[in-house]
């Protein structure tokens, strides 16, 4: 009973950081449209740079600027590469995204090397709280904390400023809010920035618990898709619910079928998708 | 063409066409040669081995142990007077494209010999391929017991250890060390159920027990659950089964919750590449390696570190370079043995050859088993250095010869035939 306890609290834990990954898919998917699958590969991108930064400006210092460059990188690929594929299929951004992910881990192993790199998280942070408890680290903490604070920040954005509402309104009905005269051009491109810095950010915070390994981000990301499609396209509360749903299953399987882990969040995706294809809180008409 | 295109966004049969083509195109880049000068008659080696892909910086040491050797070769006149020719290809560690990358280096390149490999899948594959076009394969770095055993083949030799051999050069150490209740984290797949059957084997015959088994999916990134049910089994030794990735995303998460102050941590297979990904506080354990780049009494070990450090930017070979570059000599050994480039004429050379001091660079004999075919050496079971510096990491606390531990060809399972 305690294991199994323990167990869902350590999914709360583990989803929240899928959330926090989803959250830059979710918000690029609505407005930009593009389902960018080189996520992964900016995600690792931010946790290399971070690597390269710490020993100068330290791990804190790192943390902060290492996103924004990451992001700043996702506006100049937007600009170049994304934006003429806007009235394209979507079939060749999606083609685009997933060249763009093998391109960007194969520099990170031109730049970094084939082999891992460590990573350290400092001292304060790399120890358990309590012995009872000891897989809710001082890290782990500050990663949830983390994590909730940027998706609430970004909820406060698209709620109470101009820019957020656009964004929203863009992803209800981007033919009228261009047609109202807004920038939709400069719109997708700072909601796409967002959505890199966010890349960027989970990965300088999963590089302080994982491998720094060029693959990384690939095998990251794909629990943030499920995340997305269980949880709502268009929804960053729906994210959030579809993170912590799927990483509460896989902490409660591992704990009775650990081999199923993997499986059980797959599971789940394939019964919301016959069930309400929408996902939980998607908004309606969205993908159905 | 407005920019709100938005209807009919639908996948039409060019598209797909013009897709399919381009991926298919991909696939056919040159293979990347080495740096031999062009000769009218080399005789050439295929290399299959991942350079992308979750291992390729084992499977970029295999290439560039390999490549010393064949530069080694060529400056001291080659093969039968014929320069060596090195052909790499990509695997990606994917099964699929081993194959196919196989049988173009044969049929295409018309290379005389294949060797490579990372993921026990794809030595699997690729000898079961090679044997069709019966041309010899030498597994550089795959591990299953199988490929020298049970699925043994007159083409497939193997430099690299069995699962039996990496279980049984640190099984007593651990066992006597950190005490008879062992839980195990095991990749669900063929090296990981391998392993651990091998470990249980002898953990029986020892009079331990099992305190648990959790089979995680290759891949798994979140380690922490099963870190969880780890501690509430509360056994004297957690043995990590995993490779690469898998190992260093287990240890970094055990190091967080501190699992290694209250239970032994280690397992079968260290490689110098895990140790170098992890930070300081994760670097514990008693581990096995399958050679060591620090053996101060061994003669040419020192002279191969220059060489490969010289022509590798500094790094240090790992285990995995080691395979490579006794790998190629080794089938340039058996050429010369043979004085011809019959396949079936090289494998009955192989058999039984015995890899020369500055070749097997190591203080045991290092023989091609003829009934198996399988490389028995030397196992390099020790503890980590804490607090040690890249590349000085390791302490082998004793070289194995693995000749005392090794399974017999029947107990493998393995009966080679010649075909006729």
């Amino acid at each position: 009973m305690e294991l199994l306890l323990f167990n869902i609290f350590n999914g709360l834990i583990i989803g929240i950081f899928y959330a926090l990954m989803a959250l830059g898919l979710s918000l690029i998917l609505g407005l930009n449209g593009i389902i960018n699958f080189s996520h992964g590969g900016f995600l690792a991108l931010g946790g290399y740079i971070a690597y390269s930064l710490s020993p100068v400006i330290g791990f804190w210092g790192a943390l902060i600027v290492s996103p924004f460059i990451v992001g700043l990188l996702g506006l100049v690929v937007e600009r170049i590469l994304i934006r003429p594929l806007y009235s394209r299929d979507p079939l060749f951004s999606l083609l685009l995204t997933f060249g763009l992910a093998m391109i960007m881990e194969d520099l990170i192993r031109t730049f970094w090397g084939a082999n891992g790199l460590p990573f350290n998280v400092p001292a304060a942070l790399s120890h358990p709280l309590s012995q009872t408890y000891f897989f809710v680290t001082g890290y782990r903490v500050f990663l949830v904390v983390l994590a909730l604070l940027a998706i609430g920040s970004l909820f406060a954005l698209l709620r109470y400023t101009r820019i957020g509402v656009r964004i929203r309104a863009g992803n209800a009905d981007l033919e009228t809010v261009s047609a109202l005269g807004i920038n939709i051009y400069r719109l997708r491109a700072i909601n796409f920035g967002v959505g890199i810095l966010f890349a960027g950010l989970a990965g300088v915070l999963a590089a302080g618990r994982l491998g720094l390994t060029p693959t990384m981000g690939a095998s990251l990301i794909m629990p943030s898709f499920v995340a997305i499609i269980v949880g709502g396209v268009g929804s960053l509360l729906g994210s959030l619910l579809g993170g912590i749903i799927i990483g509460v299953a896989a902490g409660i399987v591992t704990t009775y079928y650990p081999a199923a882990s993997d499986v059980v969040i797959y599971v789940i995706m394939a019964v919301v998708l016959v069930v309400r294809p929408r996902g939980l809180l998607g908004q309606e008409g969205l993908l159905e | 063409m407005s920019i709100f295109d938005f209807e009919d966004y639908k996948i039409n049969r060019r598209t797909l066409l013009k897709t399919s083509a381009a991926v298919g195109a991909s696939t056919l880049l040159y293979p990347a040669m080495s740096a031999f000068a062009k000769s009218d008659d080399p005789i050439k080696i295929g290399q299959i081995d991942p350079q992308t892909g979750t291992y390729a910086a084992l499977g970029g040491n295999q290439i560039a142990g390999a490549r010393l050797a064949v530069d080694q070769i060529n400056a001291k006149g080659g093969v039968m007077g014929r320069p060596l020719q090195l052909l790499v290809e990509d695997s990606a560690a994917n099964v699929g494209q081993s194959v196919q990358k196989a049988r173009k280096l044969v049929n295409r390149d018309k290379v005389h010999f294949l060797m490579g490999a990372v993921s026990s899948s794809v030595a699997l594959a690729v000898s079961q391929a090679a044997q069709d076009m019966n041309t010899i394969y030498m597994d550089i770095g795959g591990h299953a017991d199988a490929v020298t055993g049970d699925k043994c083949s007159w083409n497939t030799f193997r430099t690299c250890s069995t699962t039996w051999l990496l279980t049984a050069g640190d099984f007593q150490a651990i066992f006597d060390k950190y005490g008879k209740r062992w839980y195990f984290i095991t990749p669900d797949y063929s090296f990981g159920h391998a392993l651990h059957h091998d470990y249980l084997t002898q953990l029986k015959k020892a009079g331990g027990t099992e305190a648990g088994n959790a089979l995680a999916p290759l891949g798994t990134t979140d380690f922490s659950s099963y870190l969880i049910k780890a501690k509430s089994a509360n056994p004297d030794a957690l043995i990590v089964l995993g490779a690469g990735d898998d190992m260093i995303n287990t240890l970094k998460q055990a190091t967080q919750f501190g699992l290694n102050k209250s239970m032994g941590v280690g397992g079968p297979m260290m490689e110098l590449e895990v140790l170098q990904s992890l930070p300081d506080a994760a670097r514990y354990g008693m581990w096995n390696m399958e050679w060591y780049w620090d053996q101060p009494n061994v003669p040419h070990v020192a002279d191969f570190v220059d060489a490969y450090r010289k022509a590798n930017g500094g790094k240090t070979p790992t285990a995995r370079s080691w395979f490579g570059f006794a790998s190629a000599h080794a089938l340039a050994l058996a050429t010369e043995k043979a004085k011809s480039l019959d396949a079936q004429k090289v494998a009955k050379a192989l058999e039984g050859l015995e890899l020369p001091p500055e070749v097997a660079l190591q203080p045991n004999k290092a023989i091609y088993r003829a009934g198996d075919h399988q490389l028995i050496g030397s196992e390099y079971p020790g503890t980590i250095k804490s607090g040690g510096k890249y590349p000085d990491l390791f302490q082998v606390t004793d070289v194995v010869d693995s000749s005392k531990i090794a399974r017999s060809v029947e107990e493998k399972g393995c009966r080679i035939t010649y075909p006729s």
